[in-house]
């Protein structure tokens, strides 16, 4: 009978034991490569030191997340979802995010207009800017690129990088180039027409780990691509430059964004939330130069001179995401056909 | 009946899983090409790849590449087999294992090391530019020649070990009694080997070919977004557009597609099964 008794009280002091280390769970999207790196770096593995809390990353681009969010429409699998392609406005007019009011995060007040402007549709906040320029190789050109037009140079010969339109990046960067040509987001002609000359002196990527690549071993001259990205190239070592052409540079707007019907939603508005602090994002400027979004973020000299700062967001070119989801699927289908040989 | 049932019984298992695992979700998917967004039964979306050349062509793309790679594989695959059938059990033994350890490694990083050897710098076009038979910044990668050499690297072992089974059984009394009637060496393998081994070359050649065509990594890495095959197709569909029911549709057209073949092979094979 002692026995037993012992047994019971070993067993409840375990149970409450185990229950007491039990830890949440979030699952969240990021885009792998060395964002994915650092994005776990300063967001994931803090926030879960200080919050006892599990977090579960999956590498997934912004399109196949909005895909899977569709698809677990009934029973959603994330908790947060980041995006960069716009497609917050897409899953927030299907009900796929639960919207937040900046009152309910503690850094709401602090964020520039252009970061909270979303969330009156239902979106998250925008946590981070990136721009769409170019990107050259400043020892084998010896005439950096000025405009958008320049990709056309024939003094580049061969060494084009262009970027499938499926990317955000690369889509960003075909909107930019087709309105230079006269284009615009209902008449995509002009662009495809003009990018279809470049064909047979490019090599076009899928994935923007392989822009460094190309850099890297593909002897690369100039690529339209993300100033992120063209940091992590440098810093490796290629002598690789960001340029802002003169026609104006596309902004891309990562947000974080709250899933709807999950039972979490106080963890991940917390995690939303710190994502927005000025610290994190300050160590996002330095270590990849993105653009904060939080007006107490204090940069450091030569960072705040090599990235797009404060109200100065608002000057680059921002493409109507909602305009843009209506002909993506055209466009891309169009851009397929282009480019297959 | 109480076989039946005991059958039934043993078996329920693995129906249940083939059920619940494999055919449900590929009859919904399937389902989904012959829907419309409101749910309603149309053929649209199968009309739509029927009578694009864009789509049209991708499916050529497919079906050609997959017919060099399953014939390259014959070419290459059965004089192993026999050799492997015919030589020492030690023999055998090691050269089972040098086409089976690939199957070891992860397609993907076989796929990446295909990258590193086709790519602009990499082995082959080096050697080729010492020959001074191209330029220096001479690539394979993004070439119709890196995806069949990847994917014979991947598929070859499916060939190998599908004719080994088959030769192996064939009663080498049979080639002894060719070459006593008279027979040269080759005679006996053209006249006697090569028929008996034929069920093998098909059954082989059909998995190759199934699975070529339904690969998507591999063509995806090395022939680039330039040289769409269906798979790879599909993938894009169901995940950059997001256009689901067009994604059914084509996941249809290549099921037809390789069903046919299963057809034909079966015609091919029965006189075989004698």
């Amino acid at each position: 009978m002692k026995k037993i008794v012992r047994a019971a009280a070993m067993a409840t002091l375990l149970a409450a034991t185990t229950s007491v280390f039990a830890q949440q769970t979030l699952v969240v999207n990021s885009w792998g490569g060395p964002y994915e790196k650092l994005h776990k770096e300063l967001v994931f593995e803090p926030f879960e030191k200080a919050n006892n809390v599990k977090i579960k990353v999956v590498t997934l681009y912004s399109a196949d997340t909005l895909a899977q969010l569709r698809a677990q429409k009934a029973n959603p699998q994330y908790d947060v979802v980041h995006f960069s392609g716009g497609q917050e406005v897409i899953a927030a007019r299907e009900g796929l995010l639960s919207p937040i009011k900046p009152a309910e995060l503690s850094h709401g007040k602090d964020l520039y207009p252009f970061a909270t402007e979303g969330m009156a549709r239902g979106e998250g906040p925008v946590h981070l800017v990136t721009a769409v320029g170019l990107l050259f190789n400043e020892k084998k050109v010896t005439k950096g690129p000025t405009s958008w037009k320049d990709v056309w140079d024939s003094a580049y010969g061969d060494h084009l990088v262009l970027t499938d339109l499926s990317n955000s990046f690369g889509l960003l960067g075909f909107l930019m180039m087709n309105q230079v040509w006269g284009g615009s987001i209902e008449n995509t002609k002009p662009g495809l027409k003009k990018v279809g000359e470049l064909l047979n002196r490019s090599v076009i990527i899928n994935s923007s780990p392989e822009v460094q690549q190309n850099f890297a071993q593909n002897d690369a001259w100039l690529a339209p691509f993300s100033q992120d990205y063209a940091y992590i190239i440098r810093k490796s070592g290629q002598p690789v430059k960001f340029v802002m052409a003169k026609e104006g540079t596309p902004a891309v707007y990562f947000t974080a964004n709250l899933v709807a019907n999950r039972p979490n939603q106080a963890l991940a508005k917390k995690l939303i939330d710190f994502e927005l602090s000025p610290e994190v994002q300050a160590a996002f400027a330095r270590e990849m130069r993105y653009s904060p979004t939080n007006r107490k973020t204090q940069l450091t000299p030569d960072v705040a001179s090599e990235v797009v700062y404060g109200d100065a967001v608002r000057s680059l070119v921002r493409f109507d995401p909602v305009a843009i989801d209506k002909i993506r699927n055209g466009l891309i289908e169009d851009w397929k056909k282009l480019i297959a040989k | 009946m109480n076989r039946l049932r005991i059958d039934l019984f043993i078996s329920a298992p693995g129906l249940l899983l083939l059920a619940v695992g494999f055919l449900v979700p590929a009859a919904v998917i399937l389902v989904l090409g012959v829907r419309d967004a409101d749910g309603a039964w149309t053929s649209v979306h199968l009309v739509r790849f029927l009578t694009d050349s864009f789509y049209l062509g991708i499916a050529w793309r497919t079906v050609k590449l997959s017919l060099l790679i399953t014939a390259i594989c014959v070419v290459a695959g059965t004089p192993l087999a026999y050799i492997m059938a015919r030589g020492g059990p030690r023999l055998r033994l090691w050269l089972i294992v040098c086409i089976t350890l690939p199957l070891m490694t992860s397609v993907v990083v076989r796929t990446f090391g295909w990258m590193v050897v086709l790519g602009r710098g990499g082995l082959v076009p080096d050697a080729l530019k010492m020959l001074g038979l191209v330029n220096r910044n001479y690539t394979l990668m993004h070439t119709e020649t890196a995806i069949v050499a990847g994917m014979v690297q991947v598929l070859f072992p499916f060939m190998v070990l599908s004719i080994l089974g088959v030769v192996q059984r064939i009663d080498s009394r049979l080639e002894e009694a060719a070459r006593v009637m008279g027979c040269s060496f080759l005679q006996s393998l053209r006249l006697v080997v090569l028929p008996l081994a034929v069920p093998g070359i098909v059954a082989g050649s059909l998995l190759v070919f199934t699975l070529s065509a339904s690969y998507f990594i591999t063509p995806n890495l090395l022939g680039g977004s330039r040289l769409p095959v269906l798979a790879s197709s599909i993938y894009e569909t169901a995940t950059k557009t997001l256009d689901w029911q067009f994604a059914g549709a084509q996941s249809i057209i290549l099921l037809i597609g390789v069903l046919m073949l299963l057809i034909v092979q079966a015609k091919l094979t029965r006189p075989a099964h004698g």
